[in-house]
C-alpha cells in the first residue's frame, strides 16, 4: 500500500508544472463553489424550520411591511392566551424599527441609521446564534443590555455600523427621524456588539420604550398625530417549546377577537423568512442547480484533461510497469490516486483557505441578499471541499484510468522502435 | 411538433430577437469591450496570416489529440455559458429599472421618505402640488397629476388541504384615475381588457349559497398574470374575467396591461379608495406622478417642488427615481463577476496544461519547424494560434446556446433594504452580453496559451532533437 502511494506521489513530482496548475485550477473553482454553497447554507438555515425553541412571528396579516398597533403588544406577548389551558410562550421580544439620518441635508449611506426598538434584556435570548457566544462575550453582551434598560437613549451598534457612521462608543448623536418623520431623537453609544457576533456587524438596538414615549411627547407637544404613530410595532417574536406549542398557541392568536383591525397572522420564523425572501428564489435556484454544477462539471473537466494527458504520455511507462507484474487494477489504482490526491489536497486547501479568508480576514462574503449583509463560511465548508476535490477528481480522472488499465503491453511495444 | 422543428423554433425566436436587437451604433457606446473584442479577432486573423506556420498544422494537431481538445471545447463552453446566462439576468434587471421611468415624469413622495413605501402624502396636499408651476394639463385643462397608493400585500397561495402554506409579496397599486394614471406610466391595455370603473367593485358569481358575490376589479401587469396563475390546475396565466383571492377578498381581472419590460408588469391595480380602506391607507397617498408641461424640464420641477416652502415633500425624476433602485443589479453584477473571474481562472489553468501537454509532446515538430527555417516568433504564433482557435470555438459556442435564453423568465427583487420590490423580469441577451463572452473566452485563451507559447518559442534547436 505505502509503495503505491510513494508511487503516486513520485509520479506527481516528475511532471510539477501539471501538478500545480491542476492544483490551482481546482483550488479556484472550489473557492467559488465553497462562496456560493456558504450563501446557499445560510439561506438554508434560516428557513429551515427548527424542531425545538420554536419562534413564532406574529405579522399583520395582509400586509408588508407588517404595521400592529401598541395595544397588541402585551396580549401578544402572553399569546393571547386567557384561560389556564392556554398555549403561553416561554419568551417574546417586540420589534419596531427606527430609521432616521445623521444629517439631512445628505441623505448619504453613511448617514443612515436603522435601528430595532425592542425590549433590550430580550436580545440574548432572542436575537439567533446571541446565545451561542462564550462567557466573556456574553457579559459583554449582558452588561450593554443593563446600560440600556438603566439609561432609556442607550443603543448597541455593531462595529461594522459604527465603523460607517465613524462613530466610537461612548459618543452621542442626533438622528433625523424618516420612518417616523419629524420624531428626532438623541442617543448615546454605550456598546457594540462582540466580535463573536460576527452576524451583527451591521444590527443596531435601541429601547423600545424610549421610541414610544418620544412619540407620545412629540403628539402632546406639536398637538398633531406623527406619520405612521398610531401603529409603530412591526412584529411579536415568540419562543414555544416545541411545534405542536406552535400549532395550538397559532389557533389561540387566529380565534381571538382582539385582533380583527388590523388581522394578525402568526408563523414560524423560518416560514416568515421564506416568504420575504420569494423574491430572491429564482437566483437561489439558478446558484443551486446551475452555477455549481456547471463549475464542479468545468473542474471535472479540468482533470479530466490533465489526467488524460498524464496516462497519454505515459503509454509506455504503462506498459512497462505491466511487464514488471502490476496488474491492471493497480494500474487503475494508481492514476486514480494521483487525481484524487491533487483533488483532495486543493479543494481542502481551497475551502480552509477560504473559510480563513472570510471569516478572520474579510469579515465575511460581502453580498448584501435581503437583509443579510454578510455571509460567513461554515466549517462545513472543509468536508465540502474535500468532497467536491474527490468527487471531480474521480469523475474526471474514470475514463483515462480504465484507459490507462487497458493498455497492451504489446501494443505499446510493437511501437517502439 | 416533432423534435427537431421544435428546437429550431425555440431556438430562432431568441435569435432573431437578438439579432433585431443588434444596434452598429451602441459599439461606439462601449469602446472598451468592442475594441478589446476587435484587438483579439485582429490578433487571431495577424497570427493566422502573417505567422508562416500553415494554421492547418494547428487545426489537424487539435483534431488528433481531439479527446483533449473536446474536453476544453465543453469547458471554455460552460464558463462561456454561465456568464452569457448571468449577465442576461443582471441585463433583465437593468432593463427594468431602465423601462420604468417615463421622461417627463416626476415622482413626488413625502419630505424624507425616498419610497412609496415609506412614504404618506396627506390627501389634502393634492391641491397644493397642483397649483404648482411647470405641470402639463389636459385637454380639458386638467393638471397630469396620477395619484397613487402603493402596498404590498402578503397574499396566502392557495394550497391543497394538508399542504404547508405558502404566501407571496404582491405589489398592489391603488389608482384615482387608472386612463390618466396609464397615460403617465406609458402604459396600455391588452385587447380584450378595460380598466375598472369608477366604483372599483362589481357584483360576481361564485357567493356563498349560490348568491352573487362583490368583488374588487383590478388590472395585471403581463407578469404577474403568469405568477398569480402559477399556482393553479395548469399553471396558466391569469386572464380578463378569471378571479383570485387576496387578502381574504376576491378580484376579477378585468384587463391585463401590454408588457413593456417595466416594474410595472409586477404590479396589480385597483381603485385607489378599495386599496386605501383594505389596507390602512385611506387618508392618505404614498405618490403623485406628475408629466412635467416640458419634457426637458421635470428635474427643474422636481427641484421646484423639493425645495418649495408651501409643501414639504420630496420629489425626484421618474427616470432618477427607478436608478435609485437599480441597487440588486449592481450587487449581482458584482457577485457575477467575482464568481466568473475564478470559473474563468481555473478555466486558464486547464488551458495551461492542455497547451504545456501539447508542447511537450511536439518538442521534436518545433525542432523539425525550427530546422526548416521557422523562426522562434512563428513557433510563438502557431502555439498562442493554436490556443486561441480553441477559445475562439468554445466561446461562439457558448454564445450561440447563450442566444436561447433570451426572453427567459424569472424572478428577482429590485431596490434596497425596506424598499424592495418582487418583479418578474426577462433575461436580455444583449451583443455586449455576447461581446462579454466572447472576450473572456478569448482571453482565457491568449493567457491560457500565452507561457506555453513563449516555452516553445525559446527552445533551444539542439534541446528539441535530442
Amino acid at each position: 500500500m505505502f509503495h503505491f502511494v510513494g508511487l503516486i506521489f513520485k509520479n506527481l513530482r516528475r511532471n510539477l508544472l501539471r501538478t500545480i496548475l491542476t492544483a490551482l485550477g481546482t483550488m479556484a473553482l472550489v473557492f467559488v463553489v465553497t462562496m456560493v454553497w456558504s450563501v446557499l447554507d445560510f439561506i438554508n438555515s434560516q428557513t429551515a424550520e427548527k424542531s425545538n425553541d420554536f419562534k413564532v412571528l406574529v405579522t399583520e396579516k395582509n400586509k408588508a411591511p407588517s404595521r400592529l398597533p401598541r395595544a397588541y403588544r402585551s396580549s401578544l406577548q402572553e399569546g393571547a392566551a386567557r384561560g389556564p389551558d392556554d398555549v403561553k410562550p416561554v419568551d417574546y421580544m417586540t420589534w419596531a424599527f427606527y430609521g432616521g439620518t445623521l444629517d439631512p441635508t445628505k441623505m448619504s449611506r453613511e448617514n443612515f441609521l436603522f435601528l430595532i426598538a425592542c425590549e433590550p434584556e430580550k436580545a440574548p435570548t432572542m436575537l439567533d446564534d446571541l446565545d451561542q457566544l462564550g462567557p466573556a462575550d456574553m457579559a459583554r453582551l449582558n452588561a450593554g443590555v443593563a446600560k440600556m434598560k438603566k439609561q432609556a437613549n442607550a443603543v448597541i451598534i455593531g462595529p461594522e455600523q459604527l465603523k460607517t457612521m465613524n462613530k466610537k462608543v461612548g459618543e452621542r448623536f442626533t438622528l433625523n427621524g424618516l420612518i417616523f418623520k419629524d420624531l428626532n431623537l438623541e442617543f448615546e453609544i454605550v456598546d457594540t456588539f462582540p466580535e463573536a457576533a460576527q452576524r451583527y456587524g451591521q444590527t443596531s438596538l435601541m429601547n423600545l420604550d424610549y421610541l414610544l414615549q418620544g412619540i407620545d411627547e412629540y403628539e402632546s407637544k406639536n398637538k398633531k398625530k406623527l406619520a405612521n404613530a398610531d401603529d409603530p410595532i412591526a412584529f411579536i417574536m415568540l419562543k414555544v417549546k416545541n411545534k405542536s406549542d406552535y400549532e395550538r398557541l397559532s389557533a389561540q392568536i387566529a380565534n381571538s377577537p382582539l385582533y380583527t383591525s388590523p388581522a394578525v397572522r402568526c408563523e414560524s420564523a423560518s416560514s416568515a423568512v421564506s416568504t420575504f425572501l420569494e423574491g430572491w428564489k429564482d437566483i437561489f435556484w439558478g446558484m443551486k442547480f446551475i452555477l455549481i454544477p456547471a463549475i464542479v462539471i468545468t473542474l471535472a473537466l479540468v482533470i479530466a484533461v490533465a489526467i488524460s494527458i498524464g496516462v497519454r504520455e505515459r503509454r509506455q511507462e504503462i506498459a512497462v510497469l505491466k511487464v514488471l507484474g502490476f496488474r491492471p487494477g493497480h494500474i487503475m489504482f494508481l492514476v486514480l490516486g494521483e487525481a484524487l490526491l491533487i483533488g483532495i489536497l486543493a479543494g481542502v486547501l481551497s475551502s480552509a483557505g477560504s473559510y480563513l479568508l472570510f471569516n478572520k480576514v474579510l469579515g465575511g462574503i460581502a453580498l448584501p441578499i435581503a437583509w443579510f449583509q454578510r455571509f460567513f463560511i461554515p466549517q462545513g465548508a472543509i468536508l465540502l471541499g474535500f468532497l467536491i476535490g474527490a468527487g471531480t477528481a474521480l469523475a474526471g480522472s474514470l475514463i483515462p484510468a480504465w484507459s490507462a488499465r487497458s493498455v497492451r503491453v504489446a501494443d505499446v511495444f510493437s511501437k517502439v522502435t | 411538433m416533432s423534435a427537431l422543428p421544435l428546437l429550431l423554433s425555440t431556438g430562432v425566436t431568441p435569435l432573431l430577437a437578438v439579432v433585431r436587437r443588434f444596434d452598429p451604433a451602441r459599439i461606439s457606446e462601449h469602446p472598451l469591450l468592442f475594441g478589446a473584442l476587435g484587438a483579439m479577432v485582429l490578433l487571431i486573423l495577424c497570427l493566422a496570416f502573417v505567422g508562416k506556420v500553415p494554421l492547418a498544422y494547428n487545426l489537424r494537431n487539435l483534431m488528433v489529440r481531439w479527446t483533449t481538445t473536446l474536453l476544453m471545447l465543453v469547458a471554455f463552453f460552460v464558463v462561456v455559458l454561465l456568464l452569457v446566462g448571468m449577465l442576461a439576468f443582471v441585463n433583465g434587471l437593468e432593463a427594468l429599472t431602465n423601462n420604468s421611468g417615463q421622461p417627463g415624469n416626476v415622482v413626488v413622495f413625502s419630505s424624507g421618505a425616498n419610497d412609496e413605501g415609506f412614504s404618506n402624502l396627506a390627501l389634502t396636499e393634492v391641491s397644493n402640488v397642483e397649483r404648482m408651476e411647470g405641470i402639463a394639463a389636459d385637454e380639458s385643462g386638467q393638471r397630469i397629476v396620477s395619484k397613487e397608493v402603493f402596498v404590498i400585500v402578503n397574499r396566502e397561495i392557495p394550497t391543497p388541504k394538508g399542504a404547508p402554506s405558502r404566501r407571496q409579496f404582491v405589489q398592489l397599486r391603488g389608482i384615482e384615475d387608472p386612463q390618466l394614471a396609464g397615460f403617465v406610466h406609458g402604459l396600455k391595455l391588452k385587447e380584450g381588457g378595460q380598466w375598472f370603473s369608477e366604483a372599483g367593485v362589481e357584483e360576481s358569481a361564485g357567493g356563498a349559497e349560490g348568491q352573487p358575490q362583490v368583488v374588487r376589479q383590478c388590472v395585471l401587469g403581463n407578469g404577474i398574470a403568469g405568477e398569480l396563475g402559477k399556482d393553479r390546475p395548469g399553471g396558466q396565466p391569469l386572464g380578463v374575467g378569471e378571479l383570485f383571492e387576496m387578502a381574504d377578498r376576491s378580484w376579477k381581472v378585468v384587463g391585463i396591461l401590454d408588457s413593456t419590460g417595466s416594474t410595472f408588469d409586477s404590479e396589480v391595480w385597483a381603485k385607489r379608495q378599495i386599496v386605501g380602506e383594505g389596507f390602512g391607507k385611506e387618508s392618505s397617498y404614498s405618490s403623485f406622478v406628475i408629466r412635467a408641461a416640458d419634457v426637458n424640464q421635470a428635474a427643474t420641477l422636481a427641484k421646484s417642488l423639493k425645495d418649495s416652502k408651501e409643501v414639504a415633500l420630496n420629489a425626484m425624476t421618474e427616470q432618477d427615481y427607478f436608478q435609485t433602485l437599480s441597487e440588486t443589479s449592481r450587487t449581482l453584477l458584482y457577485a457575477v463577476w467575482i464568481v466568473v473571474m475564478f470559473v474563468a481562472l481555473g478555466g486558464v489553468f486547464g488551458v495551461m496544461n492542455t497547451m504545456f501537454a501539447a508542447i511537450s509532446q511536439r518538442i521534436k515538430d518545433i525542432g523539425v519547424l525550427r530546422m526548416l527555417g521557422y523562426s522562434r516568433k512563428d513557433v510563438l504564433m502557431s502555439f498562442l494560434l493554436e490556443s486561441l482557435v480553441l477559445s475562439l470555438l468554445g466561446g461562439l459556442l457558448g454564445c450561440a446556446l447563450g442566444l436561447l435564453l433570451d426572453g427567459l423568465t424569472a424572478k428577482s427583487t429590485v431596490g434596497g433594504q425596506g424598499a424592495a420590490k418582487t418583479v418578474v423580469l426577462q433575461f436580455v441577451v444583449s451583443q455586449e452580453v455576447l461581446a462579454t463572452g466572447l472576450l473572456l473566452s478569448l482571453l482565457m485563451g491568449l493567457i491560457g496559451g500565452l507561457l506555453p507559447a513563449l516555452r516553445a518559442m525559446r527552445m533551444k534547436l539542439l534541446e528539441t532533437l535530442r
